[in-house]
């Protein structure tokens, strides 16, 4: 990509602020943004009967955006909302067709950006499959170490498939074997 | 895409021909190719500790390829396999990136055709999640009633998340509520 073709993506861009426990989309709205995390943290869920369902956490340096009703126009099945105060860089529908109109390049990016998508929800798909409780949850937490320490436990088991106290439980084998003193 | 541009794409492409039940990929070996079923019917599935989940079921004019191994150049944890004799329009990674280089307005192509295949990928994700087992029978066969006669319903249930045994008491939903008269 050159120059003058980011430059065309980046005057597309906006900055959006949220406090925590602000709602980027509802289910049934049509999502109109793509979110770069620049700051925070955001969790996408949906209600299975009146329980949360978490399908998906995203922290710095990653995309959310209830994706599939972005792509289609369609009604979201999904809440996303912010755990943290947030800061994203957003790039609405509308600025994003408008891009890809101006360039193969950026068209390119949008590829290789929704095939990036495609292939993290099969991995996930994947590995939940693949993977019993005890590994999904020493492979999530060997990944995202912080995240243990910033998202609610409830949560982190949701996401996982887990019952919390299943989520509690597996913690113990995250204790260093050797003992601390203070 | 004019009918010339079409043409010119064609060189690119393999026609490749299987019996059923044969391997297409199995896993371990790393995916080079993208599949376009011309002809037939194939399966996806994950070798899991003795089982296979079924991932996929596909038949004519439907992708399918391990996307994973074949995007990522690893090797491929799921196997395809043909369920009936099939006859594939194929690319190679390697002729597919030449594609995308020699002509940019196959960007758009691929990046519709990769938007279709995540909002399919999510929608069935999302079901998966929250419908029940009854639900996810009569959606699927309502919607898939040819693939009923063709699959073997071990694979279906599979696909759909349901036991032989459930799937088999399921299938007394499908007869019409009044006697038909022979």
């Amino acid at each position: 990509m050159t120059k003058e073709e980011f430059a065309m993506v980046a005057d597309r861009l906006v900055i959006r602020n949220f406090d925590k426990k602000q709602l980027l989309v509802k289910a049934g709205e049509v999502e109109e943004y793509l979110n770069f995390t620049v700051k925070g943290l955001t969790r996408m869920y949906f209600y299975k009967n009146k329980t949360e369902v978490i399908t998906n956490i995203a922290k710095e340096g990653e995309i959310i955006s209830s994706s599939s009703s972005f792509l289609s126009s369609s009604p979201s099945n999904y809440y996303v909302e912010t755990l943290e105060p947030s800061t994203f860089l957003s790039i609405s529908r509308q600025q994003l067709e408008q891009a890809y109109k101006e360039s193969p390049s950026i068209e390119r990016l949008g590829r290789l950006m929704t095939t990036h998508f495609v292939l993290q929800k099969e991995e996930w798909e994947l590995e939940c499959m693949r993977l019993d409780t005890k590994e999904r949850f020493l492979r999530f937490v060997g990944n995202n170490p912080e995240l243990l320490l910033r998202v609610p436990q409830k949560y982190l088991a949701s996401y996982l498939n887990m019952k919390p106290e299943t989520f509690s439980r597996l913690k113990h084998l995250l204790r260093k074997r050797t003992p601390v003193f203070r | 895409m004019t009918r010339h541009e079409f043409h010119q794409l064609e060189p690119y492409f393999e026609i490749r021909e299987f019996e059923k039940k044969v391997k297409v990929i199995n896993a371990g070996e790393v995916e080079r190719y993208l599949n376009v079923i011309a002809w037939g019917l194939v399966r996806k599935y994950l070798p899991v500790r003795n089982r296979e989940i079924t991932v996929q079921l596909a038949s004519e004019g439907h992708i399918i390829h391990s996307e994973l191994s074949f995007h990522y150049r690893v090797p491929s944890r799921a196997v395809v396999e043909t369920i009936e004799p099939s006859v594939f329009l194929s690319i190679s990674y390697d002729s597919l990136e030449q594609l995308y280089e020699r002509f940019p307005k196959v960007e758009r192509l691929g990046r519709l055709m990769i938007s279709d295949l995540f909002i399919k990928k999510d929608n069935r994700y999302f079901d998966q999640l929250r419908k029940t087992t009854r639900e996810r029978f009569l959606e699927y066969v309502k919607t898939h009633p040819q693939m009923l006669q063709r699959v073997p319903q071990k694979f279906i249930a599979s696909y759909l998340n349901i036991k032989p045994e459930t799937f088999s008491r399921l299938k007394h939903l499908m007869r019409p509520k009044r006697g038909v008269k022979d």
